[in-house]
């Protein structure tokens, strides 16, 4: 809900940016940044992401002349960010053609004896919940990094998947990948990132 | 019978609930007698879990100050036109 402070507050911002006042973008820039960076976190890994949100900027400048204010501004800045990393996306799409016959990380794979039990089993635990593990700074910098390793489309449809709460059918059409598809990219993504904690929980190092 | 390494080959399906009945009943069964794959499947959901407490986003001051300059840049470039 939108007090009329806060609408007349936006109004006043909107002036500012429109007459391309540097005060009002600098104002608006620490503002919105970090929803806009949320939003391109869902397609994009970090790198990306920053790039996408730094052009969105720039490009806002002339952009803020034809905004009539019918959704807010921020819905606005939302809606151009994901229309930039979806073109992202779609630039870099080449990595589709991944192997969507097999769904098991072939890393995993060698762990499995002839007759299809465990030879090396998973010795990670989890004592804790996510949230207090990503407290451990050195462990979310793995994480990044090994994120953005993966393959764009099996990183887009990992994070789309989580942010979408399972709407799996929001994230088959972003991608344009077909319903099985995804389930494979997907379970590729997560045995990655479940690899990744374990030599990191082994070894203390990414 | 369902081994092991069937069982990691599905196991995001079992996560998400993606899996038929029949299927999903042969994972339960196994997941019941087989302590590695129950360890595993716990694993891979707290993988999952912490792609999404990482990916709720937090503030980089340094990305602020790249905008700001990119900004201002792209302001004067525009008044001199
Ligand atoms: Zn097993």
């Amino acid at each position: 809900m939108e007090t009329a402070t806060h609408q007349s507050n936006e109004d006043i911002l909107i002036q500012g940016l429109k007459s391309g006042n540097e005060a009002a973008f600098q104002k608006a820039v620490r503002l919105y940044t970090p929803g806009m960076m949320a939003v391109a976190r869902y397609y994009l890994d970090n790198a990306s992401a920053e790039e996408t949100v730094q052009d969105c900027w720039v490009t806002v400048i002339d952009a803020i002349q034809k905004f009539e204010g019918r959704s807010g501004l921020k819905t606005w800045l939302h809606r151009i960010v994901a229309n930039r990393a979806k073109n992202h996306l779609r630039k870099n799409k080449r990595e589709v053609s991944a192997d969507f016959s097999e769904s098991l990380d072939p890393e995993l794979a060698n762990r499995f004896r002839p007759n299809g039990r465990w030879a090396t089993p998973p010795t990670l635990r989890f004592d804790e919940d996510a949230e207090s593990l990503m407290e451990n700074g050195a462990l979310s910098d793995c994480l990044d990094q090994h994120l953005a390793r993966l393959p764009e489309t099996q990183r887009s449809a990992l994070m789309l998947y989580e942010a979408h709460q399972h709407k799996s059918d929001d994230v088959c059409n972003i991608l344009d990948v077909s319903a099985s598809n995804l389930r494979v990219l997907l379970h590729r993504a997560r045995q990655k990132i479940f690899l990744m904690v374990e030599t990191f929980q082994e070894t203390g190092e990414c | 019978m369902l081994m092991c390494r069937d069982l990691a080959r599905i196991a995001s399906d079992y996560i998400d609930d993606e899996l038929g009945t029949g299927q999903k009943l042969s994972v339960k069964m196994h997941l019941m007698m087989c302590k590695d794959c129950r360890s595993f499947i716990g694993n891979l959901r707290a993988s999952t879990d912490l792609i999404r407490a990482h990916s709720s986003g937090k503030q980089d001051p340094e990305l602020v100050r790249r905008i700001d300059e990119q900004v201002a840049q792209a302001l004067s470039a525009k008044k001199k036109n």
